[in-house]
């Protein structure tokens, strides 16, 4: 399992589920960002790198992967309360974009200062903005998101299982969903498999906190809700992804799981970072 | 003392042939005059990194640049020094033959940020007409030249070993900041030749599946590799060795290339003929 490379005859798929409840207006730890302005930036830069792997001839990306965000929360475009895609503009509404598309339509380019003196700014793609308001409905949004990679997994049966990371600073508000619990949302989820096993469903819990954060734990034991719920339908860590980790000196132990909690900004790009990488074939 | 030099190509499963990212050149230059010249070989097999920028084009560059050409600045030593300069000078022609404008902001910042980046094996024959013949050769990577002599293995450049491939190997990148890096890491290695030898050189997927039937105790891939007549013989062998359904023997589906170069006795004169 967890064995195929990720190539354009087979690409991948990546779903972000990006809580966008009320509290992600609280400050994030020391920083002058809230946990949506720093979660959406964390999520805009692994999205540009995911670009940057897929741009190989001048003039065009390659199709290595299909992408997901879905927003759970306050629904910035429909209205109301619930679950949407969190891609503005030409890729509003559009549940899996392919990379290439992904690539060509970003909602804006911010320009920022370099660090390096006399250097031209730094030009930023963003596809996904900072949005906060309303509950939690992470039952939801795992039950949205299962429905496009089921259908995706049909279309792609030999490829790298999707993977699907969730981003969270929250309880649960809508457990039970349509009469079935988190956990059993999350069976359903992982229960749909390609020839390379089933999906990877990883969950990070932000923090407004500083310090304290783990990644990659081998237990709960010890962490506080919603840690322990959280931990438990996190898929286990497969070898390609502890050797991510090790990569960059993260240390993981038999048994991790793909889960962070209490996460600062650091600790999310690593866990991202660490969570989508994948080897590229052509 | 003749050399007889193949190259073998075979890209991925499902891509075609101009998508192939691998790249390999040789030549032979004939230097001095007056009854006194001496010949030498090179050779370099390059293998452009998948999710580099433009590989096709750094991959042409540097092969290119490698082997001797007619009214060309001068291949590099294979020293520290001389091959730094020469990154240093690739680095710049690279820059120099790029787009002003950029397609996307994501191409923009490729370009600047990650650049292309490609493992280089080469090496240089030297002393063919004298009484101690040798090779020496640079490697940036895991493309791997094999010596071999009557059927054995006499030495792997560099020494890896079948657990030494992964997805980050060293490369020659068009990225300034990574010049020191790389002058650092280049390994360079020698040895002598003989009448007979064979001298292999292959991209990582290749050389992995090479190291892994050594592993095994199994040289009659020499003799195999020794015996390729036509590219589709080596396409088949690429190709059956990538569906083998035992993950030991299983040959990874990526670019594949192979260098072969044999060294024979001088041949009459009527029958010699320039690489």
């Amino acid at each position: 399992m967890y064995e195929k490379d990720i190539s354009r005859t087979d690409p991948g798929c990546i779903v972000f589920l990006l809580d966008r409840s009320d509290s992600m207006q609280e400050r994030w730890g020391n920083t002058q960002e809230t946990m949506a302005e720093g979660a959406a930036r964390v999520l805009n830069e692994i999205l540009l790198d995911a670009c940057l792997r897929s741009q190989g001839e001048p003039g065009r990306a390659r199709h290595y992967f299909d992408i997901g965000i879905f927003g759970y929360g306050i629904r910035p475009i429909a209205g109301g309360e619930g679950v949407e895609s969190a891609f503005g503009g030409v890729l509003a509404g559009i549940p899996l974009v392919p990379l290439p598309d992904l690539r060509d339509s970003p909602v804006a380019v911010r320009e920022y200062p370099s660090p390096d003196r006399g250097a031209p700014p730094s030009r930023v793609p963003v596809w996904v903005e900072p949005v906060h308001g309303g509950r939690t409905p992470m039952c939801e949004a795992i039950a949205v998101a299962g429905a496009h990679v089921y259908d995706w997994v049909t279309a792609h049966p030999d490829s790298f299982p999707p993977i699907i990371i969730n981003i969270t600073d929250g309880m649960v508000t809508d457990n039970p969903y349509q009469g079935a619990t988190l956990d059993q949302w999350a069976e359903r989820l992982t229960g749909i498999q390609t020839s390379d096993g089933p999906p990877l469903l990883f969950n990070i819990f932000l923090s407004p906190a500083s310090g304290g954060g783990v990644l990659f734990p081998a237990s709960s034991r010890g962490l506080p809700a919603p840690g322990p719920d959280l931990f438990r339908i996190s898929s286990p860590l497969p070898p390609l992804m502890c050797a991510n980790a090790s990569h960059t000196g993260t240390e993981v132990k038999a048994g991790a799981r793909g889960f962070g909690f209490n996460a600062d900004a650091r600790m999310l790009v690593s866990f991202l970072e660490i969570g989508t990488r994948v080897d590229l074939r052509d | 003392m003749q050399i007889q030099m193949v190259i073998f190509s075979e890209p991925k499963a499902g891509q075609a042939p101009g998508e192939w990212e691998d790249c390999a050149c040789g030549g032979v230059v004939d230097e001095g005059a007056d009854g006194h010249v001496t010949r030498r070989a090179r050779f370099v097999v390059v293998d452009g990194a998948t999710d580099a920028y433009d590989s096709l084009r750094w991959v042409d560059q540097l092969v290119t640049w490698f082997v001797p050409q007619p009214d060309a600045a001068p291949e590099p030593r294979l020293e520290p020094a001389a091959m730094r300069a020469w990154f240093s000078r690739m680095q710049d022609r690279w820059a120099q033959e790029s787009p002003a404008v950029f397609d996307s902001v994501v191409e923009e910042r490729k370009f600047a940020e990650v650049g292309s980046f490609a493992t280089l094996l080469g090496c240089e024959l030297s002393g063919l007409d004298g009484p101690a013949p040798s090779w020496t050769a640079v490697a940036l990577g895991d493309t791997v030249l094999f010596h071999v002599r009557s059927g054995h293995l006499l030495a792997t450049f560099p020494q890896l070993g079948p657990d030494d491939f992964g997805s980050r190997p060293d490369g020659v990148s068009t990225l300034p900041s990574r010049l020191g890096q790389m002058t650092d890491r280049m390994l360079i290695g020698s040895g002598s030749l003989a009448i007979g030898d064979f001298l292999f050189a292959a991209t990582d997927a290749m050389a992995h599946w090479i190291l892994r039937a050594i592993a095994r105790g199994d040289e009659t891939v020499w003799a195999v590799l020794a015996g390729l007549a036509h590219p589709s013989v080596f396409a088949s062998l690429v190709n059956d060795y990538r569906r083998v359904r035992n993950n030991q023997e299983r040959m990874k589906n990526d670019d594949v290339t192979l260098l072969r170069l044999r060294v024979l006795e001088d041949q009459p004169s009527f029958l010699l003929r320039s690489l």
